[in-house]
């Protein structure tokens, strides 16, 4: 118990450490542009108030869901289907691992130009930042399922589909879940590249915008709007994961009995 | 001719005094106001139920736990941590996996500096000691349980303690090699006399191998019993074991365990 | 048997050759039918790629991308070592900076570019703290996993036979941890490149991300082609340097 009460005071006092010398080094200042944290707060409430944060987040978002509904739509089944065909799974697997290894970015001036800057161009970024990682787990996923059940269920002359929906399935649902998780954090780091270079709207725009303004407390004030986002939405996707896979090992204690 | 390590029919063993020992582990108290003497030259074991501590008071021995109360003395004089009287073998060998058997041997002299030609001369013999000539340059992963035990051993023994600490060292291999292993053992123990402190689950090993047995009860770890066990020297498995007061002895830990339960 | 095992290790390599050779033909193919300005034929871009190296800027930009992109994982692969051990081995210093580190592992880290620009300049010292912080976290939490792997028994053993904080670091802690620290090397080193691209894109000073940047404003297509082929070229090459010195890492785990 004292030691838990040491952590949690130690932490608080690692982050007061960090915010005093973020407005110490905003005060000297560090770099003329640089805002202190009380400054990016205040700016936050302002550009909250304002309108002009939700209106960027809201193109912003509608990029950052379509790209990353796609990814879903497309990564999952595709990684399904390179784990119940072999062959398939083999010659995709090459292609997703070059996707995974190059830098994406360097792909976006190419979306650029062949789809111009709209949300749509948005969405392709995040998509192609996001759909490979999903991809490769949800084939991971597949290969994780005992084969041994797989047996065990032919030997009951299990019909194929019986077999996929209640043994393949929920075998490779902790890495198709996971695989959704790192899809959201690479759709989110997609949209923030895109947002950056394309940045005609959306909050991207809002930095850039601040910025070539000076309004810097402002632009600190977005870009921490942007993490905050990211962060909550991600720890979101970890718990809502870890429930669903205890759910789905209590259920299977609970068939048991 | 190696000089800087004492010669061995030098040193001398030494004697071990646990006065008054507790420890807890936060609500637990696995060890209870534990004393008891071990003269020098002495092997005993310690035998009781799972969780009752056996290991923690081998630990503190060792000097790698900090007991609650009490103290430890060896040669008459407190402990402080680890020191070079004591070496410990381990049940699960403790082998790096990275390291050959030789480095593994001679780990315990890397440590305290002993240069490399001469700690892997040194090693070289107590491998031989152990019967593992030839396979110093073998990984442990190579090895049996049985073989990799030894390699623990040798370890030990190369450090030239004056106290043997083993931490259930045989529970890890079958039981054909564990009989192998405590005669090997037997054997290594009057050649070189020391000081024995033995953790173990079996009865039969503990009887077999030491001159006293002390039982430890669960939660919290009290020494209930000593047993003496008159059994001549050198043992053998066939005289010892099948002997009539062996038989009687084991029966007795055999009781002493069972009203525990 | 050995005619067999040689035949099996080109089988394997088979998908991979089919993919390239698969995806150049497609694309040559396709660029044939000038379907439109944006996909041209796979020999031009090869051609364009020649001429880049050859005479154009392209060889410079890959030198100096290469040396930004050393200069910035260099100190992420040493600092992040030396933290993971420290973190792995002092739970409780882990316990204090977990939620930090969890907060930066799930921030999108290019959102710090331009937080960056802000605070030194548009220069390269950017370009380099930004494959640092790219590399450096997926460095550390590798390295601290892999120590707080370390097995109970080999640090008491250690400890038992006297050895002191730093032996038993150097000792126990680090060869134990040494595969995790090898993945999370191969990790950031891949991840570290990515930020490269991104800030160099960003900042257009110099490197490979620049010259992506001036050829798509210009839409000189083959040449984007050309140096986005690069881009990718070195990321393979690169990840399969990583997964070969992994290799050697494993042999005698």
């Amino acid at each position: 118990m004292r030691k838990r009460l040491l952590v949690w005071s130690l932490r608080a006092l690692v982050l007061v450490f960090a915010l005093l010398l973020w407005e110490w080094a905003g005060r000297i200042p560090i770099s003329f542009a640089f805002p202190t944290a009380t400054a990016t707060g205040r700016a936050l409430i302002d550009l909250l108030r304002s309108g002009e944060l939700p209106d960027g987040w809201r193109s912003t978002g509608h990029a950052l869901l379509l790209g990353y509904g796609m990814a879903l739509v497309t990564g999952v089944p595709l990684g399904l289907l390179m784990g119940l065909v072999p062959p398939l799974g083999r010659i995709a697997r090459v292609y997703l691992e070059v996707l995974i290894v190059m830098p994406m970015a360097a792909l976006v001036p190419l979306v650029i130009l062949t789809m111009g800057v709209n949300i749509r161009a948005s969405a392709t970024i995040v998509f192609i930042f996001s759909m490979p990682f999903v991809a490769i787990n949800a084939y991971g996923g597949m290969r994780d399922v005992d084969p041994v059940l797989i047996e065990m269920a032919r030997a009951f002359n299990a019909r194929w589909f019986h077999i996929v929906r209640a043994i393949v399935l929920p075998g490779a649902l902790p890495m198709i879940l996971a695989g959704a998780r790192y899809g959201l954090a690479r759709a989110f780091i997609g949209l923030v590249v895109a947002e950056l270079l394309l940045s005609p709207f959306g909050v991207g725009h809002l930095i850039m915008d601040t910025r070539s303004t000076f309004e810097f407390d402002k632009m600190f004030a977005t870009v921490l709007s942007m993490l905050l986002v990211a962060v909550m939405l991600l720890s979101g996707a970890q718990h809502l994961e870890s429930r669903v896979l205890r759910w789905r090992r209590r259920g299977e204690e609970g068939g048991l009995q | 001719m190696i000089v800087s390590a004492p010669m061995r029919s030098q040193v001398r063993p030494l004697g071990i005094d646990v006065r008054n020992l507790s420890k807890a582990f936060g609500l637990v108290l696995a060890l209870d106001d534990v004393s008891f003497s071990v003269r020098p030259g002495e092997f005993v074991s310690i035998v009781g139920p799972s969780g009752c501590g056996k290991t923690t008071l081998l630990k503190i021995i060792a000097g790698l736990i900090r007991p609650d109360q009490g103290v430890v003395e060896i040669g008459g004089l407190p402990i402080n941590g680890p020191g070079p009287e004591r070496a410990m073998v381990f049940q699960d060998f403790a082998l790096m996996p990275w390291a050959t058997v030789l480095r593994n041997a001679a780990f315990g002299l890397e440590v305290r500096g002993v240069p490399r030609k001469e700690r892997e001369e040194l090693a070289r013999s107590v491998l031989a000691k152990v019967g593992l000539s030839g396979f110093e340059n073998y990984y442990p992963h190579q090895l049996s349980g049985g073989m990799q035990q030894r390699v623990g051993l040798a370890r030990a023994l190369a450090v030239n303690p004056q106290i043997l600490l083993m931490d259930e060292p045989f529970a890890s291999v079958d039981e054909q090699t564990r009989r192998i292993l405590q005669d090997d053992l037997l054997k290594v123990w009057a050649d070189e006399r020391k000081t024995v402190v033995f953790v173990t689950h079996s009865m039969d090993e503990a009887i077999y191998l030491s001159d006293r047995v002390f039982v430890l009860s669960p939660r919290p770890g009290r020494l209930v019993r000593v047993l003496d066990v008159n059994l001549p020297r050198p043992r053998s498995s066939k005289e010892t074991r099948g002997s009539v007061l062996f038989a009687k002895l084991v029966e007795d830990l055999w009781e002493v365990l069972r009203e525990m339960q | 048997m050995k005619r067999a095992c040689r035949y099996k290790k080109i089988l394997d390599r088979l998908p991979t050759a089919l993919a390239i050779v698969l995806f150049a033909g497609a694309m040559e193919v396709v660029g044939r039918y000038d379907f439109s300005l944006f996909l041209p034929r796979f020999s031009t871009i090869m051609r364009t790629l020649w001429n880049l190296v050859m005479v154009g800027p392209l060889w410079e930009a890959i030198l100096r991308s290469v040396d930004s992109f050393v200069m910035g994982v260099t100190p992420a692969a040493v600092g992040g070592i030396l933290a993971g051990l420290v973190l792995g081995r002092y739970p409780l210093i882990a316990a204090v900076f977990d939620p930090f580190i969890g907060f930066i592992m799930s921030a999108p880290l290019p959102t710090f570019v331009p937080v960056l620009i802000v605070l030194f300049g548009v220069g390269r010292v950017v370009v380099l703290l930004t494959v640092f912080l790219f590399a450096f976290f997926i460095i550390l939490v590798n390295t601290r996993a892999g120590v707080e792997g370390t097995r109970r028994s080999l640090v008491d053993m250690a400890r038992s036979y006297g050895a002191s904080e730093v032996q038993v670091l150097a000792k126990v802690y680090l060869p134990s941890a040494l595969p995790s620290i090898a993945t999370g090397l191969r990790l950031g080193i891949i991840n570290g490149f990515k930020g490269l691209i991104i800030a160099e894109m960003m900042l257009g000073l110099g490197g490979l991300g620049r010259l992506l940047a001036q050829y798509a404003n210009v839409y000189l297509i083959s040449h984007l082609y050309a140096v986005v082929l690069t881009v990718m070229g070195m990321a393979l090459v690169g990840a399969y340097v990583v997964q070969a010195l992994d290799g050697l890492f494993i042999r005698w785990k």
